[in-house]
């Protein structure tokens, strides 16, 4: 076994971490440093659950990333998309929609919505639609779902004028 | 059976090339080389053992993908799917990496996989292995040493394995620049858009009016490997571009495959579109065109 | 309660919706901003000092095996390993890790021929991934090292896939409490001559016109909620079991585990964390013996058992697989004379809710259409395959996909139109509901039928697609459904609630009533603050803590609003009137003149000037101080609290219909949904948006049942798509254009005028689907999901009806 001294960025927050050579970001994240919002969901980069973003807006999937290749890199999760307890557009939108049913995808799914409008800031239905793809949600048939990004979308452009 | 950890290993993290192809020239075999590392990860959890892990993450200067108009594509080791679909030189020039690349996986793993890993995987189902396989190209071995040029037609021997020696490093792929009238179209079945092939196909061909030539197709899902169609390629070669010969070409197929029974899909329902699937590839290549 | 009752009716039919506080409003779900930030406590986010890591060992090698010789020693060796367990280190106590036996009456439940055949760890492998034995360690990863090393020595038995091959007189039996393998046939003593329905059935198919008759098959299809399932226990210093667990039945896996270890209630503690979804994954027990097992086995601390998806695949119930013969019998104006049906469902390797799935498959039958005369006969048999339990209908989607084809093929022989036949012979309010033993009480059918058509384009579709050429097809079905709100009469229905006013005027509702994401938990609190006239921030409920809670059944059956939102209800009138009792005095005035504002100001309706603040009353009936000066106490002494234990005396069922268009590629078989409409006759919505997610969510489901999710086997039984990479469910790219249309026609029984929702959803997207497809390429099929690689088939088997 290897073991690897790196420094993480999440949500703002500098770690200097020793992680074991087989440690996936998602295990880090959770156990090491006691973040549960990512989530296991199938391990196999199908579901989206343990879905965080990289340098702020480029959606990778924590399952399928070992955690000592991240050296430097800064990671933000669900919990840590809102500032100073201002949900981020997307959160928002899925509270407004009421896009979300268990949840366990939520998290996901927001860090998913976040990264395509950052992508695309002016998506097509299509394009969302196409953008979610890798998240699964069992419970809501997306129809919520892609109307929250579409708003939050919409929102951020008004709030960007 | 799959585990939510992955057994133990011993992970090298190179920060240079002379240094990875070292690593490689002393451990040969015992090393599993991984860029995005999502194929190999996936693995390793179903039981795969690796007992050492080179990743390619802190190499620098490999995540390049670069188009010259005479000398063609260049894509870097690292470079991944995603920036294949960002490039509009791709889009433009080799609409079928392009299209292969774009509903490649997930938005996640475009973001996180790479091309040139794709390829290395030597799965028959790999969308970019189909694209690549079409228009053509080479791989860049490097070892320590030495370097030799690996035709893409060559790459893959069988069923998840390529003719990569042990201490080899692909460090690049080269696709040549398309001569004028160049086209190329990808095209997948799958049981939801998310999800692996259960057949693919990509094809690419020099179009003179409505003849064409240097035809190459590929098929995937079809046979251990990534497989081109020779006697589709055949049939088509020299030939005017019209119905008919596109059903010639399509009932050559069944020539060149040699489908089976998988969770995706059926040998008989392979057998059942693959002519009709390379026919659309053509007719979308050309309506491209 | 009389007189609590009566204010409902009243509210029911005298007032607007706009009149309600927040009864039909979009709220805000109670639990969605820890859910969009992550920070919800999920069992898997549970984490307690100095926790162990548990594993069951499986068996991967067999679907079918004797454990002839266990040697966990290898394994106790790795370092972190803390415990091996094998079968002789755990209760040898039998048990059913389902919880419908424990609802219905002992004589019931024998008649039923319910049985406890399982065991922690077992020594007969019954099918692929069975668990033989377990492992406790400082981490997984030990765990994992260790469960490799388990040496294992079997006996291999002949691997039975079908109800035909265990029922051969040869066959290794699965227990020898169910002679043949026969898991459950309808009982005589229940159901005379074991069987439903009514009338003479052979009679009328003599004088039928037409007949026809098929059989069907509808396949094992995975709930796939998105956690797997994860468990904490802890068997603590003070001889308490903890489980921390996501079951959808939190009462009733709490006595279960009771039952199973020997314990007073009392002593065993179950928490009910955010649930990761349900769809009946979660009915009953999945893993929870064998984590509280394992607890036991090293007291004081905490195990944990988080399952890879792969495992929680193989170990949690999924969809009976079913095969379904039917023939019906029709009068040439379509009169349907006769309906003479079977159900053989493969029941896996335990029994779990045997006795369950092919009663309910019959009942969804009989309650649908005005048969003049139908009989219905269901079995389940023993196979080696992953234990097959509750999935979202549970049977209904199954008898959709058959009935609701064979319809369509009465129509297209006889020449009507279908949606015109359903609305003509679809039963109707006095008509005998799905057991046969109740009336419908409410019924939108005909309304939803209406819109659904309209939303969709139907009879231009349907005649316009009656011709076409070309290799893209398109076709549109109808499909029409009923279910149930609550188990009543068939099995227990009860919820207890209780509603505790705080000092200021605050509820707290005890419900042991579970959101399993459903919106249940939202949709409960408005009830309570409707019912209060409280504002919604001031309510409050506590559910999935067994020491608070009191008695529920579990989230089933569709019936957490109906039921639980009655109880809810009830008890809260009960504490308005407690409330509005001791303000009448104060207010000199009589209750029924009294109302309460948003500031929680009870007064007088014909003199708002006259009230009193509620919080007063509260906050005087607990403190109850006596005047410094008069010394009289302040107030009417108590906290105000009430209770209920609600048992229903009826069902409602939800009436619903889907349409489907779908485009078919004819090379390819290819089936493009372009578009599903979908009308629910829900009663009442609490909460519309609530409603319409149970309905998008359902859909994403029925389709998926209908066009490509199916559990494979190969030869040996082994489970080859046991993952989402080899399993796969519709994305957000591949979902159809969808309109959810809320009828609402309030139903005289439920909350509010409230039915279900929550099953209905994957119902009729199913049959729908079937049919969308049997008008494109005039061929039906049987053999479910309906995939390409069948699609494509057919086509050159049969060729296409219209070329």
């Amino acid at each position: 076994m290897s073991k690897h001294a790196i420094t993480l960025k999440v949500n703002g927050a500098s770690y200097d971490l020793v992680v074991a050579s087989n440690k996936t970001l998602l295990e880090v994240l959770r156990d090491q440093l006691n973040m549960p919002e990512t989530k296991y969901g199938c391990g196999t980069g199908e579901c989206g659950a343990c879905s965080v973003l990289v340098e702020g807006d480029v959606a990778i999937n924590s399952c399928l990333t070992l955690a000592a290749t991240m050296d430097g890199r800064e990671i933000t999760t669900a919990a840590g998309l809102q500032q100073n307890g201002e949900l981020h557009p997307v959160q928002q939108a899925f509270i407004d929609h009421s896009a979300v049913q268990c949840g366990y995808c939520t998290p996901g799914m927001v860090v998913k919505g976040v990264s395509l409008l950052a992508k695309n800031p002016n998506p097509t239905e299509q394009e969302i639609r196409e953008g979610l793809e890798g998240s699964i949600c069992r419970c809501t048939g997306y129809v919520k779902i892609v109307e929250a990004v579409d708003a939050a979308g919409k929102a951020m452009a008004v709030a960007a004028d | 059976m799959s585990t939510r950890v992955l057994t133990d290993f011993d992970l090298v993290l190179p920060g240079s090339l002379s240094e990875a192809l070292d690593i490689l020239a002393q451990n040969g075999s015992a090393v599993t080389v991984v860029a995005g590392g999502t194929d190999i990860l996936v693995a390793m959890k179903a039981g795969f053992k690796a007992d050492m892990v080179m990743s390619l993450t802190a190499l620098p200067d490999l995540d390049y993908l670069d188009y010259d108009a005479s000398s063609g594509l260049r894509i870097g080791a690292n470079a991944s799917i995603a920036q294949v679909v960002d490039s509009a030189d791709v889009e433009r020039h080799y609409p079928a990496l392009w299209q292969a690349a774009k509903i490649f996986a997930t938005p996640q793993l475009r973001n996180t996989a790479t091309v040139v890993g794709n390829l290395l995987r030597g799965s028959p189902a790999g969308d970019c292995c189909a694209a690549v396989a079409a228009l053509g190209g080479s791989l860049t071995m490097a070892s320590a040493g030495s370097t030799r040029e690996l035709d893409i037609d060559d790459l893959w021997v069988a069923y998840g394995t390529t003719a990569r020696a042990d201490n080899e490093l692909a460090v690049e792929l080269k696709i040549p620049a398309p001569a004028a009238g160049r086209v190329s179209a990808f095209k997948r079945l799958t049981r939801v858009n998310e999800d692996l092939a259960k057949l693919n196909v990509a094809v690419s061909l020099q179009m003179d009016g409505s003849t064409c030539s240097d035809v190459r197709l590929a098929m995937g899902c079809v046979a251990p490997t990534m497989i081109r169609l020779p006697s589709a390629e055949a049939v088509l070669e020299g030939s005017e571009l019209n119905s008919e010969t596109l059903e010639k070409a399509a009932a050559a197929v069944q020539e060149d495959i040699s489908p089976i029974d998988d969770q995706r899909s059926t040998a008989e329902y392979r057998r059942g579109v693959a002519g009709v699937y390379l026919k659309r590839a053509v007719e979308q290549a050309c309506s491209i065109a | 309660m009389q007189r609590a009752r009566r204010w409902q009716w009243q509210r029911i039919e005298g007032i607007q919706m706009s009149e309600f506080k927040t009864i039909g409003k979009n709220e805000q779900r109670v639990d969605i901003r820890s859910k969009v930030l992550g920070t919800a406590v999920y069992a898997a986010d549970v984490n307690l000092p100095d926790m162990l890591h548990g594993k069951v060992v499986r068996c991967y090698e067999h679907a079918h095996a004797r454990v002839v010789s266990l040697d966990l020693s290898a394994a106790a060796a790795v370092p972190g390993v803390v415990k091996v367990l094998g079968p002789k280190d755990v209760t040898s106590k039998a048990f059913n890790k389902s919880v419908i036996d424990l609802m219905a009456s002992e004589s019931t439940a024998q008649m039923l021929g319910d049985i406890e055949e399982q065991h922690i760890f077992t020594d007969h492998v019954k099918f692929y991934g069975d668990g033989i034995a377990g492992i406790i360690a400082t981490s997984e990863e030990a765990a994992e090292q260790a469960a490799a090393l388990v040496a294992v020595e079997y006996e291999p038995l002949p691997v039975y896939l079908t109800p035909e091959a265990s029922a051969a007189p040869d066959a290794v039996q699965f227990t020898d409490q169910k002679p043949g393998n026969l898991a459950f046939s309808l009982p005589d003593g229940m159901f005379p001559g074991g069987q439903l329905g009514w009338g003479e059935v052979d009679q009328a198919f003599e004088g039928a016109d037409l007949v026809i008759e098929d059989t069907f098959y509808t396949p094992k299809q995975k709930q796939c909620q998105m956690e797997p399932n994860s468990y904490v226990a802890l068997y603590d210093d003070e001889g308490r079991l903890n489980c921390w667990m996501s079951s959808q039945m939190p009462k009733l896996v709490h006595e279960k585990l009771a039952r199973l270890f020997e314990m007073p209630m009392s002593q065993v503690k179950v928490t009910q964390t955010v649930v990761g979804g349900g769809f009946g994954a979660r009915l009953g027990m999945v893993m929870e013996p064998e984590v509280c097992a394992m607890a036991l086995a090293v007291p004081g601390r905490p195990v944990k058992l988080q399952q890879p998806r792969e495992e929680d695949w193989l170990t949690s119930p999924s969809r009976h697989p079913s095969r379904y013969w039917m023939k019906l019998g029709f009068k040439k104006d379509g009169t349907p004379a006769a309906c003479d049906a079977r159900s053989t469902n493969f029941k896996g390797g335990y029994y779990l809710d045997g006795s369950a799935l092919a009663s309910t498959t019959g009942f969804w039958l009989q309650g649908m259409y005005r048969f003049d005369t139908l009989r219905y006969k269901g079995d389940s048999y023993f196979t080696n395959q992953p234990v097959c339990g509750a999935f979202r209908g549970y049977g209904n989607p199954q008898t959709n996909f058959v009935l609701e084809q064979m319809i369509d093929r009465g129509c297209a022989e006889l020449n009507i139109d279908p949606l015109e036949w359903r609305k003509k012979w679809h039963k109707q309010v006095g008509d005998m509901s799905w057991l046969n033993a109740t009336p419908y009480t409410s019924c939108a059918l005909d309304e939803c039928l209406d819109q659904g058509a309209e939303a969709i384009g139907w009879a231009e579709k349907r005649a316009k697609y009656a011709s076409q050429t070309g290799t893209k097809r398109r076709g549109i079905g109808v499909s029409v459904g009923n279910h149930t709100s609550g188990a009543f009469p068939m099995i227990l229905e009860q919820t207890t609630c209780t509603v505790r006013l705080n000092e200021d005027a605050s509820a707290t509702v005890l419900v042991a009533c579970s959101e399993i994401g459903q919106g249940s938990h939202t949709t409960l609190r408005q009830i309570a603050a409707e019912t209060l006239g409280l504002p919604l921030d001031d309510v409050r409920l506590d559910a999935g803590d067994s020491d608070a809670n009191g008695f529920d059944i579990g989230a089933h059956a569709s019936r957490t609003l109906y039921v639980g939102g009655t109880a809810v209800m009830k008890a809260c009138e009960d504490a308005r009137e407690q409330l509005f009792a001791r303000a009448a005095k104060l207010l000199q005035t009589s209750i029924d003149e009294l109302d309460i504002d948003e500031n929680k100001q009870i007064f007088v309706k014909d003199s708002p000037d006259r009230f009193v603040s509620a919080a007063k009353i509260c906050r005087d009936g607990s403190f109850n101080f006596a005047n410094p000066q008069t010394g009289e106490l302040e107030g009417e002494p108590g906290q105000i609290q009430a209770y209920v234990s609600y048992k229903p005396d009826n069902n409602s069922p939800p009436f619903f219909s889907t349409f489907v268009e779908v485009e078919v590629d004819t090379e390819t078989g290819e089936v493009d949904v372009l578009e599903l409409v979908s009308s629910h006759d829900i009663g009442r919505a609490i909460h519309p948006a609530i409603c319409e997610g149970q309905m998008e969510g359902g859909a994403q489901q029925g389709l998926g049942m209908a066009l490509m999710e199916e559990i494979y086997f190969d030869d040996n039984g082994h489970v080859t798509n046991n993952s989402f990479t080899d399993y796969k469910m519709l994305g957000a790219s591949d979902m159809p254009k969808m309109t959810n249309i809320l009828v609402e026609n309030p139903d005289p029984y439920g909350p509010f005028g409230a039915k279900s929702v929550g099953e209905a959803g994957l119902v009729t997207p199913v049959g729908a689907t079937a049919n969308a497809i049997f008008q494109a390429t005039g061929i039906q099929f049987t053999q479910g999901p309906i995939t390409p690689e069948k699609i494509l088939q057919a086509i050159k088997e049969k060729g296409l009806s219209y070329t």
